[in-house]
C-alpha cells in the first residue's frame, strides 16, 4: 500500500490551466448514490465562483449534453463495480490531464465496496438466475486499483469546500501534502469527550484526518467514512479497544464498512 | 515580589473586576472533563478544575491562524494583524505558567520574536492557581509544579483564604480596588507552608522520580523500548494537540471560492504526523511511529533542554489520558527505573 494519498505528483506540482482557454472539466460517475454530486450543488452561496472558473463540459446531473472527446480534467464519483465502468475510467484517465476521485465510494470503493468479501459467491446466494441488469459485474473496488488518481476528496458525503480546494488545487498546481495522520488530534483540538472513555467504538483511531472531526462535533463517533490511513495501526487500535473495554470484533466489523477492499485490512490480523 | 491575602469569598469578585475590562477566560465543565472558555460570568467557573483536555496555548498559538492574505490576480499580498481582545486567563495551574513561560522563550525571547504571538501574549494576564495533583501529575519531577514568573496573580488556597502573589501593577490595581487585600499574617504563612507540604505529598509516588532524565535519553538512545513504545503509535497527534508546550506548525496557503484571493495561514503540525520530516522529493526521514515517538521524547526530555536549560515536558499529564496508545512520559521514566533495578538484581 502507497505510503501517502495521491497529491498531484504526476502533474509535478503546476496546475492543468491554459492562459488562452478555459480548462474543460467533466463529472462522472460510476457506483454512488450522486450524494457527493449533490454536495457540490449545495454551495449554493459559491457555486457560480466555483463554475466560473472553467468551463462545465459534462454533467449528468444537469444536463443530458454527452460527454465531449477532449477536456482537461475529470471529477469522478462512485466505485467501479463493472467491466464497462472499468473500461470508461480507463478511457477518462487516457483523455484527462488531471483526474479527481471524490467521496468514499471513489476513493475507498466505499459502500459498494461493502460487497467484496466472497463478492462472486453472493449473487448466487440471492438469486437462482444471477440478472445481468448491471452489465458485466465485478469484485467493487476504488478508482485508483485501477488507474492513477491525482487527487482525491474523503468522506461520504464529500465537504464541497475540500472539493472546491481539490478543483483548485488541479486547475492552479499546488505541492500541499494531504495529511495521512488519524483523527484523534482533531477531537483534542476541538475538546470533546473521547467515545473510548466511554467504552464506545470510535473509528477515528485509524481514520485519516481532515474533516475536522464533523461526526464527533454533532456528538456521534467517527464512522471512518474517510478510509483508514496508510499509516493506520490496526494491531495497535485493536488494543486501545481492548485497554478501554470497547469490543475488537466491534471494531474489525466497523472497519468493513469503508474498507472492504483495503489491502491493510487483510494483513496482520 | 508582593504578597496580600484574600478571602475565598472575594474571587468572584475579583473575576468579575477583571470582566469589567477584559474578556475572561476560565475552566468550565464541558462533557466528561474540562476546557478553558470564555466565560460569562464567574458562576461557571470551575475552581476545583482537575485539568483540562487540551491546554491554554490556543488563546497563544491557535490552532489555525492567518498570516497574511494576498490577491492571485495582481500577485500582491496584505499583512494580517488580528484584532486580539485584552484577555485574563485566569485559574492556570503552575504547570500551565511554566508552560507559557517556555513557549514565551521560543516565540517571543529569541532574536527573531513571532509578531503574530508576541501580540497575543501581550494582551494577556495571568492569574495562577494552586491545585493538587491529580494521578496522572508529574510536574514535581520537572520542577514545574511552582510558577516563579510568567504570571500577574497566582493565588494560594490557604483554606478559605489566598496568599496573593503580585506580580503586575495592572493586576495589582485591579485586586486593590475589587477585593480588600490585607497584609499576610505569621498564620497565612504558616498555612501556606502546611499546603505546600500537603501538595509535595500528594503526587502519584508509582511515578518514578529518575535523575538525569536527559543524559539517560542519549545513553539508551538505541534501546529496543522505543521500537516497542513507538510501535504502537498511532499516528495521530492527539498528544501534541493537548500539549502545552509542543508549538510546531505548518504554513498553508488556500484560494477563496473564486480563486481570486487566498490566504496563507498556519495550522498546529506535530512531529508525531506522518508526514512531519517529508521534503521535497518524497523522502521522509522519520517514516516510522518508532522513529517519531522517540524524537518526541527526545525533545521534551533532552533538545530542548540542551538550548534553554528546562525540560520541555511540563508533567502536566494531558498526553497520559489523551493517547489512547498509553504512550507517555511516565512510560519512559518506568522504563529508566527498570534499567535501574536490573542493574541492582
Amino acid at each position: 500500500m502507497s505510503e501517502t494519498y495521491p497529491q498531484g505528483r504526476r502533474l509535478n506540482g503546476k496546475g492543468v490551466r491554459d492562459r488562452n482557454r478555459p480548462v474543460r472539466v467533466v463529472i462522472a460517475s460510476f457506483a454512488s448514490c450522486f450524494g457527493c454530486q449533490l454536495q457540490i450543488t449545495n454551495m449554493e452561496q459559491h457555486l457560480m465562483d466555483v463554475l466560473g472558473q472553467f468551463e462545465l463540459c459534462y454533467w449528468q446531473l444537469t444536463s443530458s449534453d454527452p460527454m465531449p472527446e477532449s477536456f482537461d480534467v475529470a471529477v469522478v464519483e462512485g466505485a467501479v463495480t463493472t467491466e464497462e465502468a472499468e473500461k470508461q475510467l480507463r478511457e477518462l484517465r487516457e483523455r484527462a490531464k488531471a483526474l479527481i476521485a471524490i467521496g468514499a465510494c471513489a476513493t475507498t470503493a466505499g459502500i459498494p465496496g461493502m460487497a467484496a468479501k466472497g463478492f462472486y459467491e453472493h449473487p448466487g446466494s440471492v438469486y437462482e438466475h444471477v440478472p445481468q441488469a448491471c452489465g458485466a459485474m465485478i469484485s467493487p473496488r476504488p478508482l485508483s486499483a485501477i488507474v492513477d488518481v491525482d487527487f482525491e476528496v474523503r468522506c461520504c458525503p464529500v465537504d464541497p469546500y475540500d472539493f472546491t480546494i481539490m478543483l483548485q488545487r488541479a486547475l492552479y498546481g499546488s505541492n500541499k501534502l494531504a495529511t495521512t495522520r488519524m483523527l484523534c488530534s482533531d477531537c483534542k483540538r476541538n475538546e470533546t469527550s473521547c467515545f473510548f472513555g466511554e467504552g464506545q467504538l470510535c473509528m477515528g483511531l485509524v481514520t485519516s484526518a481532515g474533516c475536522g472531526a464533523r461526526c464527533v462535533n454533532l456528538g456521534r463517533p467517527c464512522q471512518g467514512c474517510a478510509g483508514i490511513s496508510p499509516h493506520a495501526n490496526l494491531a495497535s487500535a485493536r488494543k486501545s479497544c481492548e485497554r478501554y473495554g470497547v469490543s475488537v470484533s466491534d471494531f474489525d466489523e466497523k472497519l468493513e464498512m469503508f474498507n472492504q477492499t483495503n489491502q491493510a485490512m487483510h494483513e496482520a490480523e | 515580589m508582593l504578597y496580600r491575602v484574600i478571602d475565598a469569598e472575594e474571587r468572584d469578585a475579583l473575576v468579575s473586576a477583571f470582566m469589567q475590562e477584559y474578556e475572561v477566560v476560565a475552566p468550565v465543565k464541558r462533557g466528561r472533563g474540562y476546557v478553558f472558555d470564555v466565560i460569562e460570568s464567574p458562576d461557571e467557573i470551575a475552581y476545583d478544575y482537575s485539568t483540562t483536555t487540551a491546554s491554554l496555548k490556543k488563546y497563544l498559538l491557535p490552532p489555525r491562524e492567518t498570516l497574511m492574505t494576498f490577491n492571485a490576480v495582481d500577485n500582491c499580498i496584505t499583512e494580517h494583524a488580528e484584532c486580539i481582545p485584552p484577555r485574563v486567563i485566569f485559574g492556570a495551574h503552575a504547570c500551565d505558567i511554566n508552560a507559557i513561560n517556555r513557549l514565551d522563550q521560543v516565540f517571543r525571547d529569541g532574536r527573531y520574536p513571532d509578531p503574530y504571538y508576541t501580540a497575543r501574549r501581550e494582551a494577556t494576564l495571568v492569574v495562577g492557581m494552586s491545585c493538587m495533583p491529580t494521578d496522572d501529575c508529574f510536574c514535581h519531577l520537572w520542577d514545574a509544579d511552582e510558577a516563579r514568573f510568567g504570571y500577574d496573580l497566582f493565588l494560594h488556597d490557604i483554606g478559605g483564604r489566598y496568599l496573593v502573589s503580585i506580580s503586575s501593577v495592572e493586576a495589582a490595581n485591579i485586586l486593590e480596588a475589587a477585593c480588600n487585600p490585607r497584609v499576610a499574617t505569621d498564620e497565612d504563612r504558616s498555612d501556606f507552608r502546611q499546603a505546600t507540604r500537603t501538595r509535595q505529598l500528594s503526587f502519584n509516588q508509582n511515578i518514578p522520580d529518575i535523575q538525569d532524565v536527559a543524559m539517560l535519553m542519549d545513553a539508551f538512545h538505541k534501546d529496543e523500548f522505543w521500537d516497542e513504545l513507538g510501535g504502537r503509535c498511532l499516528s495521530c497527534s492527539a498528544c501534541a494537540a493537548v500539549c502545552p508546550t509542543c508549538f510546531c506548525f505548518d504554513l498553508q496557503d488556500r484560494l477563496s471560492p473564486d480563486g481570486t484571493q487566498g490566504e496563507r495561514y498556519r495550522v498546529w503540525d506535530a512531529c508525531t504526523s506522518p508526514q512531519f520530516a517529508e521534503v521535497a522529493g518524497g523522502h521522509n526521514f522519520r517514516p516510522d511511529g518508532r522513529e517519531r515517538v522517540r524524537h518526541r521524547m527526545y525533545h521534551k526530555l533532552n533538545g530542548f533542554l540542551a538550548n534553554y536549560d528546562r525540560m520541555l515536558c511540563v508533567g502536566c499529564g494531558r498526553c497520559v489520558s489523551a493517547c489512547k496508545a498509553d504512550i507517555n512520559p511516565i512510560r519512559v521514566l518506568e522504563f529508566f527505573e527498570e534499567k535501574g533495578s536490573e542493574h541492582d538484581a
